[in-house]
């Protein structure tokens, strides 16, 4: 019984993403990262396009923001996934894109980071 | 027809880095500040992004960050029985002509220069007499001391995102760090970046004949990092395109990243570009200046620019050729040797061995601008007797990639025929397997090296040309010869399947291939108008309301870069402008 619950659990993180398990305070730390290229205020770019309104939308969709050709082809729809594949490493889901980052290995770091722009970018 | 425009409190020339630090804390301590630059605004997201970066053809070629040499150039000679001839193509040194300046090709490495070079003179009589120093070497103190500098130091390494490891702290051997360096308040802004592998064969080679490697300090920042002005710096990606190109990731301390972008917010800070000073105008009794003539080198319109205060803040070489065009200060004279604007101008030397290891991958195309190892055990080690040697001044040695670039960087084994079949082959082999051993050398001041205004060519401008007098003595020669035998020494204990080995430069010196863009001197500091041209807070001895900020004060060169010392010579003089000059409004120092 008790294993069946716990079980449950899992399964209930796993359905909702990263967003609830993980910690969005660490991610905004984690965002350092990031912070020195991307903003995440309205139609503020930077070297990255502006990070506000990220999820749900397509890939390379910033208006006026000069993509790579291969980011622009990727097909992407951003969403907790989408970007956790991307952020582990960027080269290897999107090859030829360009953005100079090597990629956040820790699968826990890449929820904390997405939990935080998931509130911060809306 | 010249237009002249409203008043304002300071007029920066050139926005590198001492331009972009003055003009920040200038305009922030309230002063109106006006900076001309005669390069392009340039910043990160529009043109130091792909697809405009990684581009070796426009930036190392056709030297895209660099001064254009059809506008103007020096006329170069070895020595004053020489005809000078015009520099009609970049070569041993590339000066920047953009926002940012050299600062934005710069690859970052950030060093304290210590008591050794600020006390030259004093220490080496001290240890080896007076006899010791050539008649002709023209070595002084610098009038100023590391203790005095120390908290600027830090002060730059903060701004521009120094990653590092101490080895001195408050006079504590710090293991890992530097033990030959002066001592520190604090540790680095950032931990040192991660040494590549060409850089650990090095040291662990070092460290097995007794000597002390250490990670070469730089603004390359290691990790994610906001300085304490709030500018935000990306972690190095080790991409391999540092040296001569602007950073893609922003993880390079550059100025146009650091300093100027605060400027820019400030509503007391303008920025004119494509501005090029012509000359600082001298009121009519010489003990001030009142502004800066200009000329827009987009229209050819021409400016006088009033000011209550003029900084001189472009490379060292641009900032004595002003000077010496805008008649302040009296020029030197080898023979009869006096005075000052155009003295003691010096370069640096060096001697490097190349190593090829059949079967081994060093990825050459990986690294940061300072992912290097080094060691000082020739440098800043008072205890290593330069007597037996017969020389004065220092040398590092260290190893690791530094830009060594897909297509232009090409080792093979001495001997290889340079083109064709053969070439091919070898590069192929050898570009995996080869990895350099290198040193950098000081130069001594010498009476016969230094600037004066050509008698012959002149710029775009119908201004006479600076002349350079150039030279390696004989001080250098020996400091090179023993230079090379260390470095080899270091490169056959690892005993590589072929070696390069390093030799001394001891033909002429050549304006040709590239060297380093560590010139120096020309308008020093010291302790009074009769050796120097401007005072220890970098204000002209002539004229109170001026400052000459750059290398171009450093009384000779040492075998360290020359920025750290530059950066925090800016904040002392930034310090000395705001708490003492903007009261008295006179010398800070009598002469």
């Amino acid at each position: 019984m008790r294993g069946t619950m716990f079980l449950c659990v899992v399964a209930l993180i796993v359905a909702a993403g990263s967003a609830s398990a993980a910690d969005a305070g660490r991610g905004e730390k984690l965002f350092v990262e990031c912070a020195s290229c991307h903003s995440i205020e309205k139609a503020v770019d930077g070297v990255g396009p502006s990070l506000f309104g990220l999820f749900q939308r397509k890939a390379g969709e910033v208006a006026d923001f000069r993509y790579s050709p291969a980011l622009k082809r990727s097909g992407i729809t951003w969403t907790a996934q989408t970007l956790d594949q991307y952020i582990a490493d960027p080269q290897k889901s999107v090859p030829g894109n360009r953005m100079p980052y090597s990629g956040m290995p820790d699968a826990s770091a890449r929820a904390d980071l997405i939990a935080y722009l998931q509130k911060a970018s809306r | 027809m010249v237009t002249k425009l409203k008043d304002v409190d300071v007029v920066v020339i050139g926005l590198g880095w001492t331009g972009g630090i003055l003009s920040k804390e200038l305009a922030q301590a309230g002063l109106k500040v006006v900076a001309l630059e005669r390069g392009a605004a340039r910043d990160t997201s529009k043109d130091y992004s792909l697809p405009s970066i990684r581009d070796e053809l426009r930036y190392v070629t056709r030297h895209d960050l660099m001064m254009n040499t059809a506008r103007d150039t020096l006329t170069i000679r070895n020595n004053p029985s020489q005809e000078a001839l015009p520099m009609r193509r970049l070569g041993s040194f590339l000066p920047g002509d953009v926002v940012g300046g050299s600062g934005v090709h710069w690859s970052g490495h950030t060093w304290r220069w210590t008591d050794m070079e600020f006390k030259i003179r004093s220490m080496y009589e001290e240890r080896y007499g007076k006899n010791f120093i050539p008649a002709d070497m023209t070595i002084q103190d610098w009038g100023i001391t590391y203790a005095e500098l120390e908290p600027y130091y830090e002060r730059f390494e903060r701004q521009a995102a120094v990653s590092g490891k101490a080895g001195n702290l408050r006079g504590r051997i710090q293991p890992g760090g530097n033990r030959f360096e002066a001592p520190r308040a604090n540790e680095y802004a950032l931990p040192a970046l991660t040494p590549i592998l060409s850089s650990e064969v090095f040291g662990e080679a070092a460290k097995n004949l007794g000597y002390h490697p250490f990670p070469r300090p730089s603004a390359n920042a290691s990790q994610a990092y906001t300085n304490p002005d709030g500018a935000k710096f990306g972690a190095c990606q080790y991409c391999g395109y540092c040296q001569r190109f602007g950073c893609e990731a922003n993880a390079k301390g550059s100025p146009h990243v650091a300093v100027i972008p605060i400027a820019m917010k400030n509503p007391n800070f303008e920025l004119r570009t494509h501005s090029w000073a012509t000359k600082i105008i001298k009121d009519s009794d010489g003990k001030r200046v009142t502004g800066v003539a200009y000329t827009n080198i987009l229209n050819g319109e021409e400016f006088e620019q009033p000011a209550g205060m003029v900084m001189r803040t472009a490379y060292a070489i641009n900032n004595v050729h002003l000077m010496l065009l805008s008649g302040i200060g009296q020029p030197y004279d080898p023979v009869a040797q006096t005075g000052v604007i155009g003295r003691n101008y010096c370069y640096q030397t060096g001697a490097g061995a190349r190593l090829f290891f059949d079967g081994r991958h060093f990825n050459p195309f990986m690294n940061a601008g300072g992912s290097n190892i080094s060691i000082d055990d020739f440098n800043t080690n008072w205890d290593f007797d330069r007597g037996p040697h017969d020389f004065i001044g220092g040398i590092t040695i260290g190893a690791g990639f530094n830009t060594d670039l897909p297509i232009g960087y090409r080792p093979v084994p001495a001997g290889t025929p340079q083109w064709g079949k053969a070439w091919k082959a070898a590069t192929k082999k050898y570009y995996q397997a080869a990895m350099n051993v290198g040193s950098s050398g000081s130069v001594m001041a010498n009476r016969y090296n230094y600037f004066d205004l050509d008698p012959t060519y002149r710029n775009a401008f119908g201004q006479p040309l600076m002349r350079m007098t150039f030279d390696y003595q004989e001080n250098e020669h020996k400091q090179g010869r023993y230079a090379a035998e260390m470095v080899n020494t270091i490169a056959r204990s690892l005993k590589p399947t072929i070696l390069n080995e390093a030799s001394a430069r001891t033909d002429p010196w050549s304006v040709v291939p590239y060297q380093s863009t560590h010139n120096t001197g020309g308008t020093v500091m010291g302790t009074n108008p009769r050796n120097s041209a401007v005072n220890k807070y970098l204000q002209s001895w002539d004229c109170h309301n001026l400052f000459v900020v750059g290398a171009n004060v450093f009384a000779h060169n040492s075998s360290y870069n020359p920025t750290g010392p530059v950066g925090a010579l800016a904040y002392w003089t930034v310090d000395a402008i705001k708490n003492r000059y903007l009261k008295t409004h006179g010398p800070l120092v009598q002469a």
